[in-house]
């Protein structure tokens, strides 16, 4: 409960504060948002599997952001396109966390 | 602590995270229409200034057509009153007749060089299906080495100082864009004598291979306008050794 309170209040706080973002800042906060993604996904699949920890959550949530954000900024640095990579491996990594969900609710 | 314990206890920092979540996809989402609303008017912005610039131009042509008019008749009236006068109006005016700065009529040659309307062969050059910058230039040359004393092309006064090339598809000429098909008005050519010229033997052939449009018409009596662009040569100035009179301006840019 507190946790979607939480999410509530985030988006309640960037409407209200309005952040203006850069145009070359805003493709960082689009992959941090998609490592974000993935990482919650992950995390409802460990709750479904039971095997849920907030410390691991949080940790993975962090660290999946940063390393996304610093493959982008390294790919930027070499001229190289590495976010399509990042989107690519995240989005994969999204939709097996959604099939193993759905495994979990429906079963099968 | 079993699991369904810490299930229930409030964890202050997955709610901290969340919230991080909550912010970064309200910012990137906003951030994202931000800059599709900046971008999309862009583009028609760009149309309506271009658009707006080209008849700003279209102005100024017709303003400065004006003002030629009002300098001729000024020195009509100017011309009667002194002799010296008179005479610096009639040098004046051979001058400006020269350089291209009045609009001038007699008889002479329309030539009208269309695009081909054949679809070009698959594997083809589509390039020798138009008309290109060069083959305006060769004609224009021509029409000048068959005695042309004035031209234009599509209302565009031919001057020494005249470039004619292309840019992409669109021939450019006195820095503006003409489109087919094009008008190259010759006041005074001879009409054997351009047939004559290399170029018109060749859009000849040009006409039955490749279906270009290539026409020649004498006319009795045909205009040319007056150049409208900037004529003030401010930073040339004749070499001092120079004894010989200067050379007749090469026509058609010499090109």
């Amino acid at each position: 409960m507190l946790a979607l309170l939480g999410l509530l209040v985030g988006a309640i706080i960037a409407i209200v504060v309005h952040p203006t973002v850069s145009q070359e800042m805003s493709r960082y906060v689009a992959l941090a948002v998609v490592a974000a993604i993935d990482s919650s996904l992950g995390g409802v699949r460990a709750y479904l599997e039971h095997t849920f920890n907030d410390r691991i959550f949080v940790l993975a949530f962090l660290s999946n952001a940063a390393v996304a954000i610093a493959l982008v900024w390294v790919g930027d640095q070499l001229n190289a396109d590495l976010t399509t990579a990042i989107v690519v491996v995240l989005g994969v990594r999204i939709f097996q966390n959604v099939a193993a969900i759905r495994r979990r609710v429906f079963g099968g | 602590m079993t699991y369904v314990e810490r299930l229930r206890r409030p964890s202050l920092a997955l709610a901290t995270v969340l919230a991080v979540l909550g912010f970064l996809l309200v910012t990137a989402v906003s951030t994202a229409r931000a800059s599709k609303r900046v971008e999309a008017p862009r583009k028609t912005q760009l149309i309506k200034l271009i658009e707006n610039r080209r008849s700003s131009v279209d102005d100024l042509d017709q303003a400065v057509k004006q003002l030629q008019k009002q300098v001729a008749a000024a020195q009509t009236r100017a011309n009667r009153r002194s002799r010296s006068d008179a005479s610096a109006a009639a040098k004046l005016a051979q001058l400006s007749l020269a350089a291209g700065t009045t609009a001038v009529e007699g008889r002479g040659l329309v030539v009208r060089l269309a695009d081909s309307d054949r679809q070009p062969p698959a594997g083809d050059d589509d390039g020798a299906y138009r008309i290109h910058d060069s083959d305006v230039q060769l004609v224009i040359n021509a029409l000048f080495a068959a005695g042309a004393e004035a031209v234009s092309v599509n209302g565009s006064r031919i001057v020494a100082t005249t470039p004619i090339r292309s840019a992409g598809d669109t021939i450019v000429v006195n820095f503006r864009p003409v489109t087919p098909p094009y008008s190259v008005v010759a006041i005074g050519a001879n009409a054997e004598q351009f047939g004559a010229s290399e170029i018109a033997g060749r859009f000849h052939r040009w006409v039955s291979l490749f279906g270009l449009g290539f026409s020649v018409r004498q006319e009795g009596k045909v205009s040319v306008p007056a150049f409208t662009g900037r004529v003030a040569i401010t930073s040339a100035d004749p070499a001092e050794q120079s004894t010989a009179p200067a050379p007749t301006p090469a026509p058609g840019g010499g090109r």
